[in-house]
């Protein structure tokens, strides 16, 4: 099963997350911000990370651009709430593999991953 | 056309004005103690107008007015109020309904006198008004029928509250000018050289506005498999000190965020309290015991409130081609007023009025009401204003797919 790292300041989403999530992925981590997840992310190096964008301390965007950075074959996927162009663009110049925007339901979810991590 | 700040603000001035020598006729008349609560300019879709009055029964006097401006101007007690004033004027008089009837009507024409004439007074110019025809309605039928229904669908509409010290009753003036003459006199009285607005941009503003509501409508029934309808969405124009007192004190819970780039301001969606459970539990997947707010359903908040916020803000960020940040939603659980003061105090720090931008949604199947308030900063939403390409007003989504292909 895929190494899932959920990066969400949002309590409720993550547990919606690891719901969607668990019974095909293994869980490695739940993280509330940006630098956080860069730090679990070198820790764990999981198959996959659901990147949030809006998280205090350091948003996801800059938290993507770092993951890159360290490792150019992480895969990242923003789970957000944001809907702007420009965001996306900024998402992709970041590296983002994929964006799913919130609200969402679990298929969406499974097939955004399946994208980007085949089973 | 073009409308400024300082016109704005002067108009706001004028119609606050008039009703506040509308309501000190009615004290020296009534010995009831009275005051202007709130007096704002809405720029609103004309079948939303008095939304506000739902739901309650009124009386009254309305006046058509014509001269360099033309309209209808309503005065609305509702009717214990009325019969309060009535008592006031003439002991025992709302006992004998033609008694109460030519009270209202004598107090109407003379407190609704004063409110017109300052307008005639600034604009240096003749506003001539009908007798009072008095009115016995529910809701908003209490407003006039419009004269020109098909030519704008949205209308300035000029509305204040005025508040009975000591007393929970409130009664309303509201001024609803006819579009062309009110706009060619904003106008005339705009500085073009300085801070004006074209208002066909505010148009599209508000109408933008409405589009973000039903997207943060259709967010909260994806989450909560509630059918929500967007109900209002109206861009306000008022004093600061104004703009905490338009929310009422009731208490709310929901979310504040801070949010920048052009424009920036702050943010909040709110929910009464049973609406707040209600729509926390729809989305989550256990019954919750008890009836109190639990860590569980204030965390279902914030997120809802995030999304809502999102939903909100995208569209005018893809119209504008540009980005518009937002903080992680702080939860606020509290009196309406003490929400927003601190908003507005920081807001007020670098203007006198603000715009106001306020949605509401509905669902009939529970009890579920949230309210969506924008306090932008004035100088930066005419800057959004000035780069708004009004072609573009319907590109409120974009295409995640087109962009990670």
């Amino acid at each position: 099963m895929p190494d899932v790292l959920i990066a969400d300041d949002s309590e409720f989403m993550r547990n919606l997350l690891r719901e969607i999530l668990e019974e095909d992925h293994t869980i490695v981590g739940e993280v509330e911000n940006g630098v956080e997840a860069v730090e679990v992310y070198k820790e764990e190096t999981p198959d996959l990370v659901m990147m949030d964008i809006v998280m205090p301390i350091r948003d996801g965007i800059e938290a993507t651009d770092e993951i890159k950075s360290a490792n150019p074959d992480a895969n990242v996927i923003m789970c957000t709430s944001v809907g702007q162009e420009e965001k996306m663009k900024e998402a992709v110049k970041a590296g983002a593999d994929g964006y799913i925007t919130k609200p969402f339901q679990k298929p969406s979810v499974i097939e955004a991953i399946e994208d980007v991590v085949p089973s | 056309m073009n409308v400024d700040i300082q016109s704005l603000g002067t108009f706001n001035q004028l119609a606050h004005e008039g009703a506040q020598q509308a309501t000190q006729s009615m004290a020296q008349m009534t010995g009831i103690d009275a005051s202007v609560d709130v007096t704002k300019i809405t720029l609103v879709d004309r079948e939303d107008v008095g939304e506000a009055l739902v739901g309650q029964d009124f009386v009254g006097v309305q006046f058509d007015f014509e001269g360099v401006l033309e309209g209808d101007t309503v005065l609305a007690f509702d009717t214990d109020s009325a019969d309060t004033m009535v008592d006031a004027l003439i002991p025992g008089g709302s006992d004998d309904e033609a008694m109460a009837r030519s009270g209202v009507e004598e107090v109407g024409n003379i407190m609704m006198s004063g409110f017109i004439d300052g307008w005639a007074d600034y604009l240096e110019a003749a506003i001539e008004h009908s007798p009072p025809t008095y009115i016995e309605k529910s809701g908003r039928e209490v407003l006039p029928e419009t004269r020109h229904p098909d030519d704008h669908e949205q209308v300035f509409v000029f509305k204040s509250e005025i508040e009975w010290v000591g007393e929970s009753v409130n009664f309303y003036i509201y001024m609803l000018p006819e579009y062309e003459a009110f706009a060619e006199v904003m106008t005339e009285h705009a500085d073009t050289e300085g801070d004006a607005i074209p208002i066909d941009k505010l148009h599209t503003f508000n109408e933008m506005t409405t589009s973000g509501t039903q997207k943060a409508a259709d967010n909260v029934e994806m989450m909560t498999g509630i059918p929500t309808e967007a109900e209002v969405s109206q861009i306000s124009f008022a004093p600061i000190t104004d703009v905490p007192k338009q929310i009422g004190t009731d208490t709310y819970v929901g979310t504040v965020v801070e949010f920048t780039g052009v424009p920036s301001g702050y943010l909040l969606v709110l929910f009464d309290e049973v609406s707040a459970i209600n729509v926390a539990e729809a989305m989550m997947p256990i019954e919750m015991d008890g009836d109190e707010l639990t860590d569980q359903h204030e965390s279902a908040i914030e997120e809802l409130g995030n999304i809502m916020t999102s939903g909100f803000v995208d569209g005018w960020a893809n119209v504008l081609q540009t980005s518009v940040d937002h903080s992680p939603p702080r939860l606020v659980h509290d009196m309406g007023r003490s929400i927003m003061d601190p908003l507005a105090a920081q807001v007020g720090q670098h203007q006198e009025h603000a715009f106001i931008i306020d949605s509401r949604m509905k669902t009939d199947d529970i009890e579920f009401e949230a309210e969506i308030h924008a306090l932008p900063n004035e100088q930066e939403l005419r800057r959004a204003l000035e780069d708004l390409d009004v072609e573009r007003a319907d590109e409120t989504d974009a295409d995640v797919e087109q962009i990670f292909e």
